[in-house]
């Protein structure tokens, strides 16, 4: 087992954006809107941590204030974007032609391609949790393209579902990427099988989970390189993502 | 001639393109970009710009 790194949930980037002042335009909402950020790489501001992992460039675990909080229209090329909604709900509006509103366990890939603009926005009345997740496109200035589905914790409960990736029932995205999620009702050890020739970044978004003698926390995380299998020791109540990437 | 992605919002600079309507002439090599230079769409500085091997979509 090759462990590439270990990322504590407090050694993470973090950022915590207002919507006045420098980021007035960038960031929507009412002057007491915030948003936080926890950047597992660099990103923006955030430059003494790890650059990336495979075609990872962005792991990004964010909460938006309620009422209008968010990140108004804004242009990007090339990266593919997925959010997970963790809880509270997502108001996401592209130049596509889409408007979507996603709730816990929904989640979207946007590939911005040859360009397309966002807003990522929580018009609700509670906090909206998310993660953001940028990989490298396989090619440049592809058409733009938006596919969203959803994750059901029932009925995917204690063993690890894929979420996005060349699987049946996966949202498909255009690179060596595959997104897996665990939930846990019982205490277990199930194994994700990888290609060797791949990294997996694994991430607790709650509970704790045990890997290759490592044991993770809520927000901890790990890389792992060229391994078969791996086992996560995961207690009842662990709910955790898996990034599988090409290196 | 190399491509280069911002890593603040994806914009890409290929070298043998350039951007002629940001005055970079194709053929404007990454170094001879001033290293005040920021992205065009996102204002990232030129330090966060990653050299890519990436093919495009429509050579596919």
């Amino acid at each position: 087992m090759n462990i590439r790194f270990v990322l504590r949930a407090g050694e993470r980037g973090f950022s915590r954006l207002v919507s006045t002042g420098v980021n007035a335009t960038y960031v929507a909402g009412h002057p007491d809107g915030v948003i936080t950020r926890h950047s597992s790489f660099n990103f923006h501001e955030y430059q003494s941590g790890i650059a990336g992992f495979g075609h990872i460039r962005v792991f990004g675990d964010e909460v938006f204030s309620p009422g209008g909080t968010g990140y108004n229209m804004h242009p990007h090329h090339n990266f593919i974007i997925a959010a997970f909604v963790l809880g509270g709900a997502l108001t996401h509006v592209n130049t596509i032609g889409k408007v979507d509103e996603l709730r816990a366990g929904d989640y979207y890939v946007f590939s911005a391609g040859s360009g397309g603009k966002h807003a990522e926005l929580n018009i609700g009345q509670e906090d909206l949790s998310v993660i953001y997740l940028w990989v490298l496109p396989g090619k440049l200035l592809a058409p733009p393209s938006y596919v969203r589905s959803h994750f059901d914790t029932k009925v995917g409960a204690d063993r690890i579902v894929c979420l996005v990736g060349d699987e049946a029932g996966a949202l498909p995205i255009g690179q060596t990427i595959k997104v897996s999620r665990l939930v846990t009702g019982r205490s277990g050890t199930p194994v994700y099988r990888s290609s060797p020739a791949h990294g997996v970044y694994v991430f607790v978004l709650e509970g704790e989970a045990g890997i290759a003698g490592t044991v993770l926390g809520r927000r901890d995380s790990m890389a792992l390189s060229g391994e078969e299998r791996i086992e996560i020791a995961a207690r009842s109540g662990t709910d955790l993502l898996l990034v599988e990437t090409a290196l | 001639m190399k491509k280069y992605l911002c890593l603040g919002c994806g914009f890409s600079y290929d070298e043998a393109r350039g951007l002629p309507e940001h005055g970079l002439a194709p053929g404007t090599r990454w170094a001879d970009i001033p290293e005040d230079w920021i992205c065009p769409d996102c204002g990232t500085p030129k330090s966060g710009f990653e050299m890519v091997e990436i093919p495009y979509w429509s050579q596919a």
